[in-house]
């Protein structure tokens, strides 16, 4: 017993003794403020307390509204706080009533925040544990530097000015680690070299000159002579189009939403000039977002263009059939509260049914009328099945698809129409291309039309069949309905065409059901029963999908062929069928709105050049095309591809960078085979320059040179907007609601947190940026805030449209009484009222709400939704079809089609030996306790789950004779050994304990993301000589994304979606090995 | 005289395990590191168990929601020596931490193992000390805790309704695992009343009990459809 205890006594570390440190929120004086409540709780089980003290957590000004960001959900919340001399603390986070994400039917946006105080709406486990995350003793307070190697967890604390000062003019800033003697690192001030707007404006129109060039050489050398002068800004005067060295600053983020976003592109892309700012987007859903971007590009004049970036959700309020597929709902996918409130009470009393499709049983099916396993990687082939026999059986809607044009559409009381019957061109190898124009068959010439600004225009007509006969259609005509026939196969004048809808049906008919079956694993009845069931509710039923369908190397087809089956049932903008998000403008520009915040930047850059990911380019138009295959891919149709930047740094292809700051990501972490991330980052000659800024050390920021802390979600601000399935148009405003942690800093003169605004102000400031400081907005409209842009941004959305109403007296009294803890360096409540003016009372009723919110009454007109997308969508993608792969140089097709899983090089994995001896396949699933990297720190969420463990079904531990809770280490053909290689002396096995469970297909493992971490509070550091101790609660567990293969021709990423860009998450073999 | 009940519906339940972190976050349930949760010593006083049949893909898996029973016939109060848990007038099975002696008799007794001792002295990390709830005692090393139907939340109701000059109404006392629930899931309220909602839905069809067989006469009810 007491050799228990001892050992016991080891596992449980005493915190108190071990953060000394005052860079850390552990060691500082907060933590010892925080402790008067310890006092507090004494005297209240001793019945000690004043009345003042009572009833605290219900009293208006004890409460304030924001949003949670413990996900990505971004639930409203109303966070609840306890007051003592001055100084507040949250004490519990609850749901904000007047938010649709947690409550249905939300509370009239006109309700007194008087009236609401004793209403909390439900939330999830992690909101709810959130105050632990902002209250994390690890979180940081002060600016780090690297005291020793990249990675190795050695720090100093320096004064944040002498950090802006050293990223800014750089020099041998590293002298004091061995091996970086007399390294040499270029500031800021050295990349940061083309500051002329009316000179980068013209050199951009002239690379853009080069890509359209047929002879490139010739292209270059005109530039060259144009230019002669400014050769010297380009990072290679042989390749203008890599564009200035600015581009070598790249900018890399991961859980970043609106507000800061806009304010961090405003630096970046508007100021510094630099092409390369990228989000995370292809590690969660790129190929779902890229997919339905390819989907809505607009017919404008003679070509598509104008897509917008963003993705539909089913109706979940309305609809009477879901199909779900991959899509992890319960667990994951912008829930529970969201999805539970409008799903759950209609699935009990059975007005809906649910079909689940995934190889787990998991919760959703659990709760399903059936559960259908597949194969991993195939649900493009199950589609394809569903599809061949919705149009063999005639069960499309019919008029929906025969609609042309606009007015069509109008005259059916459609919102939305398509292109399935618009007629395209199929090439000798009988492969579709573009669509045909009635020009090219003399049956309307081309039009000289002008647009809004005067300017003219070549209007090129496409061509449906209407009985036989070509029509000339303009897609976007309101007035002359045209609606034409669904299967063409024809040839007119010599060209040979067809109709789209037929394009769709021969893919999906080259194979029978029965194959279509066996590639899925689904039986024939069964996908013939999901097809009935889908065309069995009119308008609302929906097949609704996610990352289980997007993250494979085939995502961006899986996504088109379900999306197709959505236009086949022709459910879009309906009640019940297919909707988008819609939120509130913060950016401004629309009728009343107060600030344009799109035009108040004086003395803007206008950047160009290809982005170090090559994106929104065609690899064929640049002066780098050197034929097939490219040395990595390029990515025409998608963007912010997180798998591809670091490794495309490590490459220096298209060219060697200078800088990195990463933001709230962790890409290391977070990507599959993210350990190759790891090697380039702790590379100095491949990263010269890297800084981060972040709550704590995280897993990719403990690579970083200079580290500064930042504001957590319930200290900052942010404009988190809204998802998919929403139909409520909505914005949530994140508000600081406690006082800020880390230590106060001066820029532009004035007190501000250290934070992400501070560091992006400071270095604006000492670069002498145009567009910050006095007049930054223009004449009389100082930028030298974060709430200079974020108050900005509020009155902008209490304006759009009608504006929300003035806030009376009680309630302005009641704003600041309920902010009276935090201090003036974030409340600065006289600078607001002058800066917003007539608009203030608005700000502040939005404030006093936690955003603004639609009344539910408008949800829904009739038999639609209101917030509607009103817009062509292409079951047929032009724009896709006029795109090759960068590898083999063939175009990519532009409808649904099944491809099997392949490498970039299109061959099959099994070609490179890497299935042989890995029988199980990985997959990877969230738990609702967990949210990837960031909720390892909240000590409930731990308590409900200490690890997590690696799922096997009952069949296979058999065969293996594995034991519940043995242990297992995941191997797969890149990476033999099974760990992870942390380039700082540490290798951390993939080791994690067997769970036998019949919920999920044999053959088959999975684990839960969120554990097994390196940093993030798990592992020892030195701070100035200080050792601190890691909390090893926070290491346990495995972390499996090291296994993930690694494509066999790029070498230094994960495999992925060549087309739409997500990283193939769910597609390895592994092996489990027995410890 | 009011007599408290639950009800969860299981067929609306998504094991999101909200009411779980409410109920620590409520009733300052110490946490301890995965090596002790391996022997067995986490204290929830509201735990999910899984419940899953059949195989696969033919599985049928609830998972269940589970709070002290607060049963009419508690088997753990009656091996109390030191009378520190009892079932008091209202049918709330209490626990008076400063009278248990920590013999963990009627942890051994329960059948349904909701009754949970203190292996250690409760620690957090400091900073979160501070979100610890004021309304509710910490126990110490060498006692036995329990789910008390936040019976905390009762008294203050009662006091709230005196200090008003009315009596208690049903819908001023619910308990944290029942207000956080995002799938409005779980019921609360007086067994006593015939037509409250709880009385209503334990008198439905889906209704059942855990190991009603024992003869414990358990006060949560369960739905579920099937089952």
């Amino acid at each position: 017993m007491m050799k228990l205890m001892d050992r016991f006594n080891e596992h449980r570390i005493n915190r108190r003794e071990f953060i000394k440190c005052t860079a850390f929120l552990g060691g500082s004086l907060i933590a010892s403020q925080l402790q008067w409540t310890q006092e507090l709780m004494r005297r209240a089980e001793a019945g000690g307390l004043t009345p003042e003290e009572e009833y605290e957590l219900i009293r208006p000004e004890n409460i304030l509204y924001s949003v949670c960001l413990q996900c990505n959900t971004g639930c409203s919340i109303k966070v609840k706080l306890f007051r003592k001399n001055g100084t507040a603390i949250a004490l519990k986070i609850d749901g904000n009533p007047y938010s649709p994400f947690v409550s249905l039917p939300h509370l009239p946006y006109k309700t007194s925040p008087f009236e609401v105080t004793t209403l909390d709406m439900a939330i999830c486990p992690k909101g709810q544990a959130g105050i632990q995350t902002a209250y994390d003793p690890y979180r940081i307070t002060k600016v780090l530097k690297r005291a020793g190697k990249r990675g190795e967890n050695k720090w100093m604390t320096i004064p944040f000015d002498q950090a802006i000062d050293e990223i800014v003019n750089g020099g041998k800033l590293f002298g004091h680690v061995p091996g970086e003697e007399n390294r040499v690192v270029a500031g800021l001030k050295d990349i940061y070299v083309l500051r002329d707007p009316k000179l980068a404006k013209e050199m951009a129109e002239d690379v853009a000159k080069i890509l359209k060039a047929k002879d490139k050489k010739k292209a270059v050398e005109e530039f060259k002579q144009k230019h002669a002068q400014n050769l010297h800004y380009l990072i290679d005067p042989e390749h203008p189009d890599l564009g200035p060295k600015n581009n070598q600053l790249v900018y890399l983020w991961g859980r970043k939403k609106g507000g800061r976003g806009d304010f961090a592109l405003r630096f970046f892309n508007d100021y510094f000039g630099t092409v390369n700012t990228h989000g995370h987007t292809t590690v969660c859903q790129g190929s779902l977002y890229f997919t339905c971007k390819a989907m809505s590009e607009q017919y404008q004049h003679n070509k598509f263009g104008g897509g917008r970036k963003f993705y539909w959700q089913g109706d979940f309020e309305n609809a009477e059939y879901i199909l779900s597929v991959g899509s992890n709902l319960f667990d994951a996918n912008y829930g529970p509260s969201n999805r539970n409130l409008r799903l759950i009470p209609r699935l009990a009393e059975g007005k809906v049914k649910l079909t689940v499709v995934d190889p787990r049983l998991n919760k959703a099916a659990s709760k399903a009328n059936k559960y259908l396993p597949i194969k991993p990687g195939t649900d493009g082939a199950f589609f394809s099945g569903i599809i061949q026999w919705i149009i063999k059986n005639k069960r499309y809607d019919e008029r929906y698809l025969s609609n042309a044009n606009k007015a069509a559409a109008k005259e059916a009381n459609e919102p939305t129409w398509t292109n399935a019957v618009l007629l395209v061109k199929i090439d000798k190898n009988g492969i579709p291309g573009s669509f045909l124009r009635a020009h090219e068959i003399g049956l309307t010439p081309i039009e000289k039309r002008k647009d809004k600004d005067g300017k003219e225009f070549d209007f090129e007509y496409l061509v449906c069949m209407k009985d036989g006969k070509p029509i000339a259609v303009d897609p976007n005509d309101e007035k002359n309905p045209v609606r034409g026939d669904l299967f063409v196969d024809t040839e007119i004048r010599g060209i040979r065409v067809k109709s789209a809808l037929q394009i769709i049906f021969e893919a999906s008919s080259v194979k029978s059901m029965e194959e279509w079956s066996r590639i899925c694993g689904i039986p024939v009845k069964e996908i013939e029963e999901v097809a009935k069931e889908l065309t069995s509710h009119g308008k609302k039923a929906v097949v609704d999908v996610h990352r289980g369908v997007a993250q494979h190397t085939n995502g961006f087809y899986n996504v088109t062929s379900a999306m197709t089956i959505n236009l086949l049932l022709g459910n879009f903008d309906w009640k019940g069928g297919m909707i988008a998000a819609s939120t509130y403008n913060t950016t401004g520009g629309k009728e009343g709105q107060p600030f344009d915040l799109g035009k108040l930047k004086p003395d803007k850059i206008t950047r160009f050049g290809i982005s170090i990911i090559r994106h929104d380019i065609k690899y064929e138009d640049t002066t780098l095309f050197s034929g097939y295959p490219a040395k990595r891919n390029w990515w025409p149709l998608a963007s912010d591809i997180y798998e591809e930047v670091i490794p495309s740094i490590g490459d220096a292809y298209p060219y060697p960078i200078k800088a990195l700051f990463t933001y709230m990501g962790t890409p290391a972490y977070a990507l599959p085979a993210g350990q190759t991330n790891i090697e380039i980052l702790s590379d100095v000659n491949k990263v010269p320059l890297y800084f981060a800024c972040d709550i704590l050390i995280g897993t990719t920021s403990m690579y970083a040179d200079y580290l500064f802390p930042d504001l957590s979600y319930l200290e900052r601000w942010e404009m988190h907007g809204s998802h998919p399935n929403m139909p409520v148009k909505v914005q949530p405003v994140r508000q600081p609601v406690i006082a800020p942690v880390p230590e106060t800093v001066k820029v532009f003169g004035e007190e501000m947190p250290c934070s992400f605004e501070a560091l992006l102000l400071a270095l604006a400031e000492r670069l002498g940026m145009k567009g910050y400081g006095k007049d930054g907005f223009g004449p009389g409209q100082d930028f030298v805030r974060a709430d200079d842009f974020y108050i900005r941004m509020v009155a902008n959305i209490a304006t759009d449209g009608s504006p929300v109403p003035d806030a009376d007296d009680r309630e302005v009294k009641l704003f600041l009484d309920a902010r009276k803890h935090l201090p003036k360096t974030v409340f600065d409540p006289e600078r607001w009222e002058k800066m917003t003016g007539q608009n203030w009372r608005k700000v502040i009723y939005v404030l006093n709400r936690g955003g603004r919110f639609q009344d539910y009454k408008d949800v829904y007109k009739g038999d639609y939704v209101s917030n509607q997308y009103k817009l062509l969508i292409n079951i047929y993608q032009e724009k896709t079809a006029a795109t090759k792969n960068a590898f083999t140089g063939k175009p990519n097709p532009g409808y649904a089609t099944y491809i099997p899983i392949s490498t970039t090089l299109g061959k099959s994995p099994k070609e490179y030996g890497f299935e042989e001896g890995y029988p199980f396949h990985l997959l990877t699933q969230r738990d609702i306790t967990m949210t990837k990297s960031r909720t390892i720190v909240d000590y409930w969420l731990l308590s409900v789950m200490p690890e997590n463990s690696i799922l096997i079904h009952s069949t296979d531990a058999k065969r293996l004779n594995l034991k519940e809770g043995d242990k297992v280490k995941i191997v797969s053909a890149t990476n033999k050994e099974g760990l992870w290689d942390l380039k700082n002396g540490i290798k951390k096995p993939m080791i994690g304990r067997v769970k036998i469970t019949e919920t999920i297909m044999p053959g088959v493992t999975t684990f839960i993301l969120g554990y097994g971490h390196w940093a993030t509070g798990a592992a020892d550091i030195m701070v100035d000589g200080n050792l601190i101790k890691g909390d090893p609660r926070r290491a346990t567990g495995v972390h499996a994304n090291a296994a993930m293969w690694i494509d066999p021709y790029l070498k230094n990423t994960c495999m992925f979606d060549p087309v739409g860009g997500s990283v193939s998450f769910y597609d390895t073999k592994v092996r489990l090995i027995k410890v | 005289m009011h007599r408290w009940g639950m009800v969860i519906d299981l067929d609306k339940c998504t094991a999101c395990q909200t009411c779980v972190v409410a109920c620590l976050a409520e009733n300052n349930i110490a946490l301890i590191g995965p090596e002790e949760s391996a022997k067995g010593r986490t204290i929830h006083w509201i735990e999910l168990v899984p419940y899953i049949q059949g195989e696969y893909p033919h599985v049928k898996v609830r998972l269940i929601p589970r709070p002290c029973m607060h049963c009419d016939h508690p088997p753990c109060t009656k091996v109390c020596p030191v009378y520190a848990t009892y079932l008091n007038e209202e049918g709330i099975v209490a626990q008076i931490n400063y009278r248990c002696i920590g013999c963990r008799y009627c942890t051994t007794a329960c059948p349904y193992t909701v009754k949970y001792f203190n292996w250690y002295e409760p620690r957090w990390p400091d900073e979160m000390r501070g979100a610890l709830n004021r309304d509710v005692s910490i126990r110490t090393k060498g006692v036995v805790e329990k789910c008390t139907f936040c019976h905390h939340r009762l008294l203050k109701a009662r006091e709230k309704a005196k200090a008003e000059g009315r009596d208690l109404l049903p819908e001023d006392y619910v308990p944290a695992c029942v207000e956080a629930c995002p799938s409005g899931a779980m019921y609360f309220g007086d067994l006593n009343d015939p037509f409250s909602t709880v009385s209503q839905l334990s008198r439905e069809r889906r209704a059942f009990r855990l190991m009603e067989d024992l003869g414990t006469e358990p006060k949560v009810y369960y739905l579920s459809e099937g089952m």
